[in-house]
């Protein structure tokens, strides 16, 4: 394979700090899945956003119950169905978004509530959903007696794991690398194919003249929570296929991730997002292992990497066109001094 | 005219209201009944609360939900037991969640030591128990906490009791095990927090008085997933040579980084020793842990009285009431809640000084699931023994945790053959 003789070549370099190729390996694939999964976690985020316009924090509550659904489904009634459990999280938490949308977000803008008081309804809402989560897990664990605060990693039926020469993909990177591919062009033929994409995308870019155009912008707005929130909670069903422990706590972990994620997409480009989810996975994976194994550098410092990411993109191109970004102001501060 | 008025009568209500609401509190200070704080007088006799602060949530709240249940079991039975003596006390509790968070943790005691409530019980980290320390002390406030386990911590003459020994000792112990199964050099990698850096610290001193070799490896703590902690802990062990892993961690975290490393080839060919977080943690009874655990020969020790039939009878009976197996330090919160209670009564009054005081003898007379509970001269638990564990597999194909050897004596005795 090239790989590995491009490998052994630098093998051969004398100076070179050395990495095995199973550790090489092993981090290549880590670093591919957690591509596809922070791209799974990730664009939905965006999806909403440039939409309907509002920082949802709940997302992270979308991730968790996605992976709660599953969990209660295996541990309930024994279910190692991913598709069935997929199928019942886009549902459920698709469901939750737009109940959000058309309790909270939906009347609060028909009063002329700005984003931010919107973005801050949502702080409100991911708090009164965790909590929510937790007295589920109690009332579940009462009459099952099966602990769910911390439940182990689901194996599903169904899906292989597959071994290339010495790498070893596991079921969970297969349906993870199925679901994002699937989720790439589903969003890719329902934005640029069809009539409820176009809408989308009109409220997007301007949601009164889409409005007067007689674009029903309620109806799109609806139909965007509920794909969004149903592949965060698809997102969320794959998380339990992947980490050993699964909480309640699983989505607000990742909170840092995925919104950096975002905004390196800058709240808006699906393309950015992308990208912006394989440079995370590469920093925090390729990075702290190379520094650790390089330069001593401790991984508990792993977060402090994701978070200088997170500001330098606020700095150099922070989402919302806030401020312009570093080269506008740089160039304005040229232009004027010209 | 009409403008200088109107501050003036605005001074003049504001100093009505004041001497209004000071005479007031006067009047209600002298004539109102005065009960002590933190106890109710009611018609049947007294009546006590005892403040727990248990991480119901976050990362700690797979323990913390189970506590729960023995805090409910545990108060049942200290007041079956006043009842026994003939004394017209009853015990209430009092539960706040403190998300395994410092800060929390703080404002939960705090919370209890403004309604008088003088004895509680928790935090669970050792994290934890450091912040609330000083408040605690200052206020007279008696932290029983059954978890905490970092030396730093024991300190003579505070506020804080442990009803669980101190890792220095637990260290020993694990350093034994790891040399005695014939690793000279291991990596420890442990949680970057008060009770994971205070464990390798000691770790790996005795390690070095045994001839071995021994380096730290921390990781941050409260992440979604510890994969690449993992991948980059594979990469050390292979260009450094490790013979073995040690692993300090709680139980999700424990489990996450156990199933990640029973996917790799480089970890899957070292031993690993553990700490006794992750002991009780249900995610580790999957068939790949429980496998890998067989390939490793994965022991772990924890503070325990091998074959104690209080902790038998408890486990037994928290089984039959609620259908989950006891999760680490639940026999240290049990003891907790019986000993604040004794000491409660024996104190005589109820008074942060005269509890800790009370507390210290009640201890001295006082066994239970735990074992012997007095406490030393730091007030952490005086006579700690320490068990081994392993990860077996049952008749029926299951897994399950099982307690195969004791330290004693300064080597480790293996009661039963875990892995063949």
């Amino acid at each position: 394979m090239l790989p590995q003789v491009l490998h052994r070549a630098y093998l051969r370099c004398p100076k070179m700090p050395q990495v095995s190729w199973d550790v090489l390996s092993s981090l290549t694939v880590m670093v591919v899945h957690y591509s596809f999964l922070y791209m799974i976690f990730a664009m939905p985020l965006t999806l909403s956003y440039r939409t309907t316009k509002v920082i949802n924090f709940v997302h992270s509550n979308f991730i968790t119950y996605g992976a709660y659904v599953a969990i209660l489904l295996n541990g309930l009634y024994g279910n190692r169905n991913m598709l069935l459990a997929m199928a019942s999280a886009f549902a459920i938490v698709g469901g939750i978004a737009v109940l959000n949308n058309i309790a909270v977000f939906e009347p609060l803008s028909r009063r002329g509530a700005k984003p931010v008081a919107l973005m801050i309804s949502s702080m409100g809402l991911w708090i009164f959903y965790k909590y929510l989560l937790y007295t589920i897990i109690d009332l579940a664990t009462h009459f099952s007696r099966v602990n769910f605060v911390s439940y182990p990693k689901i194996v599903y039926e169904w899906i292989p794991s597959v071994s290339l020469d010495s790498v070893r993909l596991s079921s969970s990177f297969i349906a993870t690398s199925l679901s994002a591919a699937a989720m790439i062009v589903g969003l890719y033929v329902l934005l640029e194919k069809t009539n409820l994409g176009r809408a989308m995308r009109a409220v997007s870019d301007n949601p009164i003249l889409s409005e007067i155009s007689g674009i029903p912008k309620r109806t799109v707005i609806n139909l965007t929570w509920l794909i969004a929130g149903g592949i965060a909670g698809v997102g969320g069903v794959l998380w339990t296929s992947y980490a050993g422990a699964i909480t309640p706590e699983a989505g607000d972990s990742m909170i840092l991730q995925v919104f950096t994620v975002g905004f390196i997409g800058g709240l808006t480009s699906l393309t950015r997002t992308c990208i912006g989810a394989v440079l995370i996975a590469s920093i925090e994976n390729y990075g702290i292992t190379l520094l650790n194994q390089f330069f001593r550098v401790e991984t508990s410092y792993k977060p402090f990497l994701t978070f200088v990411t997170l500001i330098t993109t606020l700095i150099v191109s922070p989402p919302l066109g806030a401020g312009g970004g570093l080269p506008y102001r740089l160039f304005r501060r040229v232009g004027k001094s010209a | 005219m009409a403008s200088k008025s109107i501050p003036t009568q605005l001074i003049y209500l504001i100093a009505g209201v004041l001497i209004g609401l000071v005479a007031g509190y006067g009047v209600f200070s002298i004539t109102a009944p005065q009960p002590r704080p933190g106890e109710v007088p009611t018609g049947e006799g007294r009546v006590f609360t005892i403040g727990f602060t248990l991480p119901l949530s976050g990362e700690l709240s797979s323990i913390g939900k189970i506590w729960e249940k023995v805090v409910r079991l545990a108060i049942e039975d200290l007041n079956n037991e006043v009842k026994a003596f003939g004394l017209n006390i009853t015990f209430n509790y009092e539960i706040l969640d403190d998300e395994t968070k410092e800060e929390k943790a703080l404002q939960n005691v705090q919370t209890f030591a403004q309604k008088g409530i003088k004895v509680v019980i928790g935090p669970a980290a050792s994290s934890q128990v450091k912040v609330v320390k000083a408040f605690a002390d200052e206020n007279k406030i008696v932290i029983i906490s059954p978890s905490s386990t970092a030396p730093t911590l024991a300190l003579k003459g505070d506020f804080i009791f442990r009803t669980v020994g101190s890792d220095a000792g637990q260290a020993k112990a694990l350093a034994t095990l790891a040399h005695q199964e014939g690793s000279r050099k291991v990596i420890v990698f442990h949680r970057n927090d008060e009770y994971g850096r205070a464990f390798a610290d000691f770790f790996i001193n005795y390690f070095k008085d045994l001839g071995g070799t021994a380096v730290s490896q921390p990781y941050q703590t409260g992440l979604a997933d510890y994969a690449a902690e993992v991948s980059a802990l594979a990469g050390r062990v292979q260009s450094e040579g490790f013979e073995a892993v040690v692993l300090v961690a709680f139980d999700t975290d424990g489990a996450n980084i156990l199933s990640h490393a029973a996917e790799s080839a480089i970890l899957s060919r070292v031993r690993w020793f553990i700490s006794e977080g992750p002991h009780g943690a249900s995610e580790l009874l999957t068939q790949s842990v429980g496998e890998f655990a067989a390939k490793v020969k994965l022991y772990g020790t924890r503070p325990l009285f091998i074959a104690n039939p209080l902790y038998i009878e408890l486990k037994e009976r928290f089984k039959e009431m609620f259908g989950l197996e006891l999760a680490v330090f639940c026999e240290n919160l049990y003891d907790a809640v019986k000993l604040a209670g004794w000491a409660i009564i024996r104190a005589g009054s109820y008074d942060g000084e005269a509890i800790a005081k009370a507390l210290v003898e009640v201890a001295k007379t006082y066994y239970g699931p735990s074992g012997w509970t007095a406490f030393d001269e730091t007030g952490d638990k005086a006579q700690q023994d320490y068990g081994v564990w392993a990860i077996v597999k049952t008749a029926e194909g299951k897994y399950e945790f099982r307690d195969v050897g004791v330290y004693e004596r300064g080597s480790i005795v293996f009661i039963e053959v875990a892995y063949k």
